[in-house]
């Protein structure tokens, strides 16, 4: 009896302690292992890997994320995809990439598209970027947008602002045109001694093509034109080669000469490094310079930290009429450069409903908020209350830095004229014939037009290689244009 | 068991398939590959397409740069290795103090992975950072672009690959040297040969064999490189320094284009056997003679 009254016992404490359990798993994905794949850490797989233990905690299920170097995780990825493999639930990549993966995942539950964290994703991300023919088949998990950098202690000592007016006729300040932005990197390259002009990735194979959109988006995004910046909607000719593209290849151009000696060696890594090291005076890139340079330990300058929208232009290339449309104002232009990880769940997984509640947690906003502000998470703002929540951003900007850098951040992903980044099938085969003829260029070997030329000739040919129709109705899908 | 009996085929017919499945298979199915439109990204249904891959890439102005900057670095790194190689040999033959110390340290270059050497060759002439550029920049010479300017960022691939693979060119011709007979060297001694008489008349043409072994191993090597260019300088800038190996990664592994791939590795194969063949036939009557 007393054996019989022990063993219930047992039995009800075990039963207790078991639905316990079952409470804190919340959903219960006890014994369920998700693969996560994106590149090697510590950018965006440290966020993964952040996400994962805390999801561990909460769902019982666990995480692996596998990384591969940038340069193998396309190709890793697309042959999963392409053969049905389930080595992964979860991938985190490229939005260029999307138009090769998004036959092959699933859609997000409607469940995840609704309610106040749905809405709180800006909408640039919400309503163009996750989507595809209409269907949000990923979530973002880092915004992307390149900014403006700038060192408030050079830009607000009283004898570089006199020099600066005496040389240039107007006030030294945040530059609104690219104008402006190439005379402070002359001013400061040639006229102070032990700072260079800016900071700009130059190298092939180091981001570089993002750089040179930056510049020619103000000079060819045309508010009347939407999704006519690479080609033309209507046609799919390339119009990389227009006056427009010209002129913001020529300014890049001249970037690298305002720049350190070694800048066209230069991979975004290296113009953080320029930055947060005092080197230059300003520099345009992704929200990571602003962070890693507002860091003590990583930085020379913090507390000096100034940050803005990218510079632009008033007079703006409109292919339809071949002339240049001069406005009023600059027409704030800023660029989606990579337009931020994008998280997914292939159609081969195994695991579809943990994978998106994973997905669902990695970019909920507490979650990301604090991803945000880690430094070397890589994540840079893309919800709303990133941008508001100024006591998270205290902890590592002083208060005229945060306000500035999510003053830009905010700013950019909401402007009217925003530049959404090329998404297209065969984005590589593109984008090797860019960067080719971009080397050539910076090197002096081509001349711009010579280079662009090359480029839009190399596009044409591509385009018509893998079908026009095809690669039209996916370019104006990319651009949140109907289909025709 | 005779040579008629059929048991000979139980035992021959695994190794006769082993050899198939693994080398023969792969070499066919890739020529096949070669002859057809094959695309994973944008997916394309494949097709085939004769010859047509071959003839794109002969009229393609970016597989002759890619060959002819493969052929120089390969040429030009192999010639230096041969003759820094050589001359270290020869003096690690000699049995002077500390030349075990000497052997080891030599080699030790050959023993490093080439992304290791490539990583630490990209520090070395970084511009801004690097010690080589401090060192011409304190004695007032100008910030050297070594892998930002074409020319010199192909010296500085071509320097890398000496430094690195001259310890294997040394290994093998110091072997060589040390299987030399004694008396032909105490015959010239008691003509009064000079050392540099003995060296073109003797030591010379009994190397010559192993010299050609190893030129040959070596330019082989050489064109496969992709590494140290991959790390060091991406093919750039623009397609200066890219090399065979490295464009058919690009095609292959970037692009998805299998097809066009595998008409460039046949290429590749070819432009090799080609080079070897003329080699070889170049040497064929100093061979003979020394023989």
């Amino acid at each position: 009896m007393k054996n019989l009254m022990y063993s219930s016992a047992a039995f009800v404490a075990l039963s207790l302690s078991a639905s316990v359990a079952m409470a804190d798993c919340s959903p219960d994905f006890t014994g369920i292992e998700i693969t996560a794949t994106t590149q090697t850490g510590p950018y965006i797989a440290s966020a993964l890997q952040l996400a994962a233990d805390g999801w561990t905690e909460k769902t019982c299920g666990t995480v692996k994320v596998v990384e591969f170097p940038w340069s193998e995780l396309y190709p890793k990825i697309v042959t999963t995809l392409t053969s049905g493999d389930d080595a992964f639930d979860v991938i985190a990549f490229a939005p260029a990439w999307a138009p090769d993966f998004t036959p092959y995942l699933t859609e997000m539950p409607a469940k995840y598209q609704q309610g106040d964290d749905w809405m709180d994703i800006a909408p640039v991300y919400r309503e163009a970027l996750m989507i595809w023919n209409g269907k949000v088949l990923s979530q973002t998990m880092d915004g992307d947008v390149h900014t403006y950098t700038y060192r408030i202690d050079l830009f607000e000592d009283k004898a570089h602002q006199e020099a600066f007016k005496a040389k240039y006729g107007y006030d030294l300040a945040i530059p609104v045109s690219w104008d402006q932005y190439l005379d402070i990197a002359e001013y400061f390259q040639n006229d102070v001694e032990g700072v260079y002009g800016t900071a700009e990735a130059f190298r092939r194979g180091g981001q570089q093509f993002w750089f040179f959109f930056s510049h020619a988006a103000g000079y060819t995004n045309h508010p009347d034109n939407p999704g006519s910046m690479f080609f033309d909607p209507e046609t799919m000719d390339a119009q990389i080669n227009n006056p427009g593209w010209l002129r913001g290849l020529e300014e890049y151009i001249r970037a690298s000469k305002l720049a350190p000696p070694a800048a066209l060696n230069f991979s975004f890594g290296e113009v953080n490094a320029a930055f947060a090291g005092g080197q230059v005076a300003q520099s345009i890139g992704w929200g990571d310079t602003g962070v890693i340079a507002a860091d003590p330990a990583q930085s020379k300058v913090n507390g000096n930290v100034g940050s803005a929208m990218l510079p632009s232009s008033n007079e703006i290339w409109n292919h339809v009429t071949g002339e240049w449309d001069t406005y009023d104002e600059v027409v704030k232009t800023p660029f989606m450069a990579f337009g931020g990880w994008q998280a997914a769940v292939p159609q081969s997984s195994g695991n579809q409903e943990a994978a998106w509640d994973f997905i669902s947690f990695l970019s909920s906003p507490e979650v990301s908020g604090q991803a945000a502000v880690t430094g070397g998470t890589g994540v840079n703002p893309y919800r709303i209350s990133h941008t508001t929540n100024m006591e998270r951003w205290a902890s590592i900007f002083s208060e005229r830095e945060a306000a500035e850098y999510l003053g830009a951040q905010q700013a950019s992903v909401t402007a009217d004229n925003v530049a959404l980044d090329m998404r297209l099938p065969g984005y590589f085969s593109y984008t090797e014939i860019l960067e080719i003829e971009l080397s050539k260029a910076l090197a002096g070997d081509v001349t711009p037009q010579e280079a662009l030329d090359t480029v839009a000739a190399g596009w044409d040919e591509l385009t018509e290689e893998f079908g026009r129709e095809s690669q039209l109705e996916a370019y104006r899908a990319s651009m949140g244009l109907e289909a025709k | 068991m005779t040579r008629e009996d059929p048991v000979k085929h139980f035992f021959l017919w695994p190794a006769v398939l082993v050899v198939l499945a693994i080398a023969i298979f792969p070499l066919i199915f890739s020529l096949a590959n070669s002859f057809m439109s094959l695309r994973l990204v944008p997916p394309r249904p494949s097709k085939f397409v004769g010859f047509e891959n071959y003839i794109d890439l002969l009229g393609n102005e970016r597989f002759w740069q890619v060959v002819k900057t493969t052929s120089l670095i390969s040429f030009t790194s192999v010639a230096f290795q041969f003759v820094i190689g050589f001359a270290i040999a020869l003096a690690l033959v000699k049995k002077v103090r500390g030349a075990d110390f000497f052997r080891v340290s030599f080699l030790l270059p050959m023993l490093v992975a080439p992304v290791a050497v490539a990583l630490v060759a990209k520090q070395i002439l970084n511009p801004s950072m690097g010690p080589l550029n401090q060192v011409t920049t304190f004695f007032g010479f100008p910030n050297l672009p070594f892998l930002t300017d074409s020319t010199w960022a192909l010296g500085s691939l071509i320097a890398v690959e000496i430094w690195q693979w001259t310890p294997f060119v040394i290994l093998l011709l110091l072997a060589g040297l040390q299987g030399l007979p004694d008396d032909v060297y105490e015959a010239a001694e008691l003509e009064n040969a000079s050392p540099w008489r003995q060296f073109w008349g003797i030591t010379f043409p009994m190397m010559l064999p192993i010299s050609v072994a190893v030129i040959f191993i070596r330019i082989v090597e050489s064109f496969k490189i992709i590494d140290t260019v991959f790390v060091m300088t991406g093919g750039g800038p623009g397609i200066a320094t890219e090399t065979l190996s490295l464009f058919a990664y690009q095609e292959g592994f970037k692009k998805f284009n299998l097809g066009y791939t595998s008409a460039l590795s046949f290429l590749f194969l070819i432009v090799v056997l080609i080079i070897s063949l003329v080699y070889l036939a170049i040497l064929k009557p100093y061979l003979e003679r020394y023989k």
